[in-house]
Order: C-alpha cells, then sequence, then structure tokens
C-alpha cells in the first residue's frame, strides 16, 4: 500500500482508446492521477515502474485479455483491481468474477458509479488494509441453501433454482456476507443500494419478508433472517464459501 | 396401402412377407400331398374293399359263399375276410365312410346284384389291442401304422349281413401335424436370419432417425457409428457430415454475433463516458436512458439471434419464484404489476432466460396498459402464465403480425417510450424454444392479456 501522495494512482487498462481516453479524463477531473495504458504488457511495466493504488481492468482486450493479467496481479501483489466486464448475451452471468477482482462495473457503466466504486475500495484498504475479494464471486452455502452470485441464482438442497428479485438478491447477499452479524436497516440500506442504485428504495423490512417466504421453512416463525429486538436483522447460520 | 394393423418397421414388415409367403407355399403343398394321399387310399384300401364285398355278395348270391374259418394255425384270419351274419355288427355312433358307402353300391347295382342297407364305420385300434398278439407280426405291425380298421356291412336281402373288415388309415391328422411341424421348422429357419439381417438395417436406421428427430444445434451430439450393411452406413455418414456442417455454420454464426456484439458494445460504452461532460443534468440523463436503451436493444438481438444455441443449461426452478422475482422488480420501479406467489412450482427450463420472456411480457402491460395483473394456473400437462392489462387492445386483424420481429402498432398503441418490438418475438422464441408458445387476446372490458403456455414433463 503505497499513499505517498494524497491522489490516488490508477493504472486504467484499455485496448480500447475511445473509453480510455475521455474516461481517464474523467477520473482525472474526479481528482485521480491516472495512468493509461492499451495492453497487458504496458500494463505490467507501469506496475513495477510506478507504486500504482488500484487498477482498472478492461477483461476483453487483444493479446493477453484481462482476465490472464487480473490473476497474474492476484499472485503477486495486493493492489486492488476493479474489472470493467460484459454480462454475457443471454444469462445474467457476469464475466470474469472468479479472478479475485475488488470489484466490477458491467459495460456500459456509468462513470460516476466507477468513480464511487474505486472511493469505496480505496476506503477499505486504507481502512482495514486487508483486501477483499469482489463481494459477488463464488458460491456461499447457508443452512441448505447455496447462493451462487457469478449466476446470481438461489440453489435449495434438492437443486431447484429459486430465482430472486433484483432486490432480494442484494439483500440476501448483504446478510450472507456478513452471517451472524446484526445488521441494523440502515447499515443493509448502504450495503444494498451499492450496486443497481435505483433499484432498491423499499423498506428493508418488506424485502425480508419476501426473503423469509422463499428460504424460511416457516415465514413467521423465522429460522434463518431472525429480527433482533431494538437492532436490525441477522442471518442465524454458518456460511461456507464453496 | 398398408393395412393399419401391419407392422410398420421395416423387419416386422419383410418378416409378416416371407411368413405370409411361406404360408402360401406351405398350404399348396399341403393340398397337394392331400390329394395325393386321398388317391392313394383309394386305389389301395377303398377299391380292394368294395371289390372283396361285391365278390362276396356275387359268391353269396352263386352259392359258392363259406364262411371263413374261425381259427387257423392258431391265427385269427379276421381281416379282409367276409362273414355272413344275421345282423348289422357295425355298432352305432361311428364314423360313416359315404365313399365306401357309395362305391359298394354302385358296383352292387353295375353287377346286378340286390343289396339293401349298407352300413360303414371306422374304428381306432389301440397299439395294445389283444388282437395283435394272435396275428402274424408283418400284418399286426401294419395294421398298427394304419391305427384304425374300417368295417363294413351290406346287408343282403333275404340272407343276412355281408360282414367285411379291413385295415384303414386313421385319418389325416397326423399328416396335420407333420406339416405343422414341418412348417414351423420352416418358419424358424428362414424368419430367424431375416430377422436377424432385418435388425442388423433396422437399429442403425432408428439410431438415426432418433438422432435427426434430437439434433439440437446447442448440444452437437457425437457422430453415430457407422453400422449395418453398405447403403445404410452412406445414408449414416452422409447425416454425420450433414449434423458437422450445420454445427459449425452455427458456430460460426456464434462467433460473428459475438463480434458484432463487442463492436457495437464498444462504442455505446465509449458514448456512456463521454456523455458525463455534458453540463445539462437533464440532457445527460435523457443520453443516459438512450444508451441503456440501445444496449437493451442490442441484448434482444443477440439473444434472439443466438437462441439456437443456448449456453444456460435448462435447470430445476420455482416457476412460481421467478415470476414473483420479475414482478417484485418492476415494483421496484414504481409499476402496478400484480402478482400472487402461491405454491411452487418446480419445472425445468433455462432460468435467465425464461425470465426474460416474462419481462419482456409484463414490459408490455407496463408500457400500453400502465401495469398489470400476473397469474400462474397449473393445469394438468400445462403451465399457463398470462399477463394481462388494461391498454388498448390490439386490432384483431393485427395480432399475429406484432410477433413478427421490429412490428409497431403505431395505430392502436402509442409507443412513444423505449423498445424496438423485439420484446414479443424474443419472448415467444424463448418460450417455443421450451416447447410451449405464447398466445395474444383481447380482453372482455378493454385491455389485452398475453399467456404463456408451457409444457410440464
Amino acid at each position: 500500500m503505497d499513499m505517498t501522495t494524497d491522489t490516488p494512482h490508477l493504472l486504467l487498462v484499455d485496448d480500447e482508446r475511445s473509453i480510455r481516453e475521455p474516461l481517464a479524463q474523467y477520473l482525472t477531473k474526479q481528482g485521480f492521477r491516472v495512468t493509461q495504458v492499451g495492453d497487458a504488457e504496458a500494463a505490467r511495466a507501469r506496475l513495477s515502474a510506478y507504486a500504482i493504488d488500484l487498477i482498472v481492468l478492461d477483461i476483453m482486450m487483444p493479446g493477453e485479455d484481462g482476465l490472464s493479467l487480473c490473476r497474474h496481479i492476484r499472485a503477486t501483489s495486493e493492489t486492488p483491481v476493479i474489472l470493467l466486464t460484459a454480462r454475457s448475451e443471454e444469462t445474467d452471468r457476469i464475466i470474469g468474477l472468479e479472478m479475485g477482482a475488488d470489484d466490477y462495473v458491467v459495460k456500459p457503466f456509468s462513470p460516476r458509479e466507477l468513480a464511487a466504486r474505486i472511493k469505496v475500495v480505496l476506503r477499505r484498504m486504507q481502512a482495514g488494509g486487508t483486501r477483499q475479494h469482489a463481494p459477488e464471486s463464488g458460491s456461499y452455502a447457508f443452512s441448505g441453501w447455496v447462493l451462487k452470485t457469478g449466476e446470481r441464482a438461489l440453489v435449495d438442497r434438492d437443486g431447484v433454482s429459486v430465482p430472486l428479485s433484483t432486490g432480494e438478491y442484494n439483500l440476501l447477499l448483504a446478510l450472507v456476507m456478513r452471517p451472524r452479524a446484526v445488521l441494523t436497516r440502515d447499515q443493509l440500506l448502504d450495503l444494498t443500494q451499492g450496486r443497481e442504485a435505483a433499484a432498491f428504495d423499499r423498506a428493508i423490512d418488506n424485502q425480508v419478508s419476501r426473503l423469509r417466504k422463499k428460504i424460511e421453512p416457516d415465514a413467521r416463525n423465522p429460522t434463518l433472517i431472525k429480527t433482533v429486538w431494538g437492532g436490525g436483522y441477522t442471518l442465524a447460520s454458518d456460511v461456507t464459501k464453496l | 396401402m398398408i393395412p393399419r394393423f401391419a407392422p410398420k418397421s421395416l423387419t416386422g414388415q419383410i418378416a409378416l412377407l416371407v411368413a405370409l409367403a411361406l404360408f402360401v407355399a406351405q398350404a399348396i403343398n399341403f393340398a397337394l400331398i392331400l390329394r395325393e394321399r386321398r388317391q392313394g387310399q383309394f386305389t389301395q384300401v377303398t377299391a380292394p374293399a368294395i371289390t372283396r364285398v361285391v365278390d362276396g355278395a356275387e359268391r353269396l348270391r352263386d352259392g359258392r359263399f363259406r364262411d371263413p374259418p374261425e381259427e387257423r394255425d392258431g391265427r385269427e384270419r379276421w381281416k379282409g375276410r367276409l362273414r355272413l351274419e344275421a345282423n348289422n355288427p357295425v355298432p352305432p355312433g361311428l364314423p360313416h365312410r359315404v365313399d365306401v358307402e357309395d362305391g359298394i353300391r354302385q358296383a352292387m347295382r353295375e353287377a346286378n346284384l340286390p343289396v339293401g342297407r349298407i352300413v360303414t364305420g371306422v374304428r381306432p385300434i389301440s397299439p395294445t389291442d389283444p388282437r395283435f398278439a394272435r396275428m402274424n407280426p408283418q400284418r399286426a405291425d401294419r395294421m398298427k401304422r394304419l391305427g384304425a380298421e374300417l368295417q363294413v356291412a351290406v346287408e343282403i336281402p333275404g340272407r343276412g349281413w355281408l360282414v367285411m373288415t379291413s385295415g384303414w388309415p386313421r385319418g389325416d391328422g397326423d399328416l396335420i401335424w407333420r406339416l405343422i411341424a414341418q412348417t414351423l421348422i420352416l418358419y424358424a429357419a428362414v424368419l430367424i436370419p431375416v430377422l436377424w439381417v432385418g435388425s442388423r438395417v433396422g437399429r442403425p436406421l432408428r439410431k438415426l432417425a432418433t438422432a435427426a428427430r434430437e439434433f439440437h444445434p446447442s448440444a452437437p451430439s457425437e457422430p453415430i457409428e457407422e453400422r449395418g450393411p453398405g447403403d445404410v452406413r452412406a445414408v449414416i455418414a452422409a447425416y454425420n457430415l450433414m449434423s458437422s456442417r450445420v454445427t459449425a455454420m452455427l458456430d460460426e454464426k456464434d462467433q460473428m454475433l459475438g463480434a458484432i456484439g463487442h463492436d457495437l458494445r464498444t462504442p455505446l460504452a465509449a458514448l456512456r463516458v463521454r456523455i458525463e461532460s455534458v453540463e445539462d443534468d437533464e440532457d445527460r440523463a435523457r443520453m443516459a436512458d438512450t444508451i441503456d436503451e440501445m444496449n437493451r436493444t442490442l441484448d434482444d438481438i443477440l439473444s434472439l439471434a443466438r437462441l439456437g444455441r443456448p449456453s444456460e443449461p435448462p435447470t430445476e426452478t420455482d416457476l412460481s419464484a421467478l415470476i414473483d422475482a420479475v414482478v417484485d422488480d418492476f415494483r421496484e420501479l414504481g409499476h402496478a404489476v400484480d402478482y400472487e406467489d402461491g405454491q411452487r412450482l418446480i419445472m425445468r427450463l433455462r432460468p435467465a432466460l425464461m425470465r426474460r420472456a416474462v419481462r419482456n411480457l409484463i414490459e408490455n402491460a407496463v408500457k400500453y396498459g400502465g401495469g398489470g395483473e400476473v397469474t400462474l394456473k397449473p393445469d394438468g400437462a400445462s403451465v399457463r402464465i398470462e399477463v394481462a392489462d388494461r391498454g388498448p387492445g390490439i386490432a384483431p386483424d393485427q395480432i399475429a403480425a406484432v410477433f413478427d420481429p421490429f412490428t409497431r402498432l403505431d395505430a392502436s398503441r402509442n409507443r412513444s417510450t423505449g423498445g424496438v418490438g423485439l420484446g414479443l418475438t424474443l419472448a415467444r422464441a424463448i418460450v417455443r424454444e421450451a416447447g410451449g408458445d405464447i398466445s395474444l387476446a383481447n380482453r372482455e372490458g378493454g385491455g389485452l392479456s398475453a399467456t404463456i403456455v408451457l409444457p410440464r414433463r
């Protein structure tokens, strides 16, 4: 972690000039120092030459692609990575989540959202020092259920997939990432509004009751998502990352 | 025209044909043998019996008739001997031989001999008959082989009954059995190879038919093993070549579409970055909306074009939860969409694609009807998902047209917002890929109802 200056130094890797240049311009305006490169090789050179605070990495590049570079970065350093990804055409699957990136945005993305994500990841790095996987990578098992984040699917113990709405998914993900922790409604709102912001402004309680209907054996007597008096909600189950 | 009850398979038809031909041949054979046998029987048994009776009657008329001695050298000489008895000794109930009776009557008449009643009877002799013991062995043997004796009693008016017993071949029963056995052996000998050849041809053909029927470009199958006779092998080889060519073409199409998608997405993404420099907030928001919409349309086009080879595998999915999730997303955006999430309804389908189909229908209801009601009804072999709105509906003559890509019904449905008219086309393609269909109907009291029917498997 090199934070010698107040301006965080970003490395922007994208082969597409038409995206890279205006994006660099925008991010510079947002108060970052931006180094831009057009391919993986140049990125490797800059990584060893500079103290980079965060890498914004396009997945689809000719030559060595972003996934391979991301794997290399993860193997050699702790520098956080945000991926510029595409949604695959006919599934909701996000390409490239398993590569150990810290976060991602789906193309075409809003530069504002990207800037916000960059700030969140940097803040997290500054505060905790430990880097964290993208919130959505891999599968999480809890009391008979498996939440597959790549496919955004919830699967029961018989292998039946139970589709979740965006709101339900975000809420469940927030709970699953912090099992047994008590999360207040405000915290849950914060945690769930990050991703598809517009899609989540209904009361948390409503989403909780919808989720309970889907995953609790008896929705009137919840044993999984418990209400904590005066506090909020907690996932009363251990979570195993698969 | 093949009758309905005939077997449909190649093997079955060949086997049936061979069996029929064999049967006809055997029947002709049988008739010939039977006729020959009848003739032989006449010359060997019937004719001598008639001759002896007429001869005996003649001798009787001429007074030369003598009863045979009861016994000579310890053996009964009963066969073929004529006796004169007072009463008819033939027990009633035995089968008559009309041919013998008629023959005797005719011969008597020709010889100008008076004749009264004529009675015949055929009686089986068991091989353990005590009389055989007293017979000369050769004759006993012959009698046993014949298996029956013919008794003839001819009434000579005023003199009594002239009685004769003679060996008689015991009917055609054994012959029939022998022929049946022969036929069965023949059937076995011919039909087994026929069935074998038939299955050698038929099995690879059936396999080919199954493979062709189930050919799906999304799951290219292994080439079919070339088996069977040369003609069949050639057909299978041709099929394999064709299916690999189709798969290769579709692969090429996929790659091309992927390239198009990438090439169009990149300028879109670039545009999206650039509009951040637009100062006017409202302008910028509108531009962002337009870019989002273009992106969605691009998604739809790519999905539609790639639907032949969906990469998402079918999964056991709770359909009710799926609809509920889609509806919830609409509610999040503030649209009035009703759905009562009921019982779990587990179906095997591609969840992301089906979500898309349902979403497209609800999107139309929201766009044109300001909201909608969604219902899920399982009924027996199928499941119906109905999306109903209270919008303007569609003119009946245009209902079929709305499924065509890029159709817009400017006349009745005012579309000022979003969409290129690909939504229904894509929804129908998705549902059809899953083995179902979509139908549209105007509702009573106004509005449109779109119904997805999916088969339950």
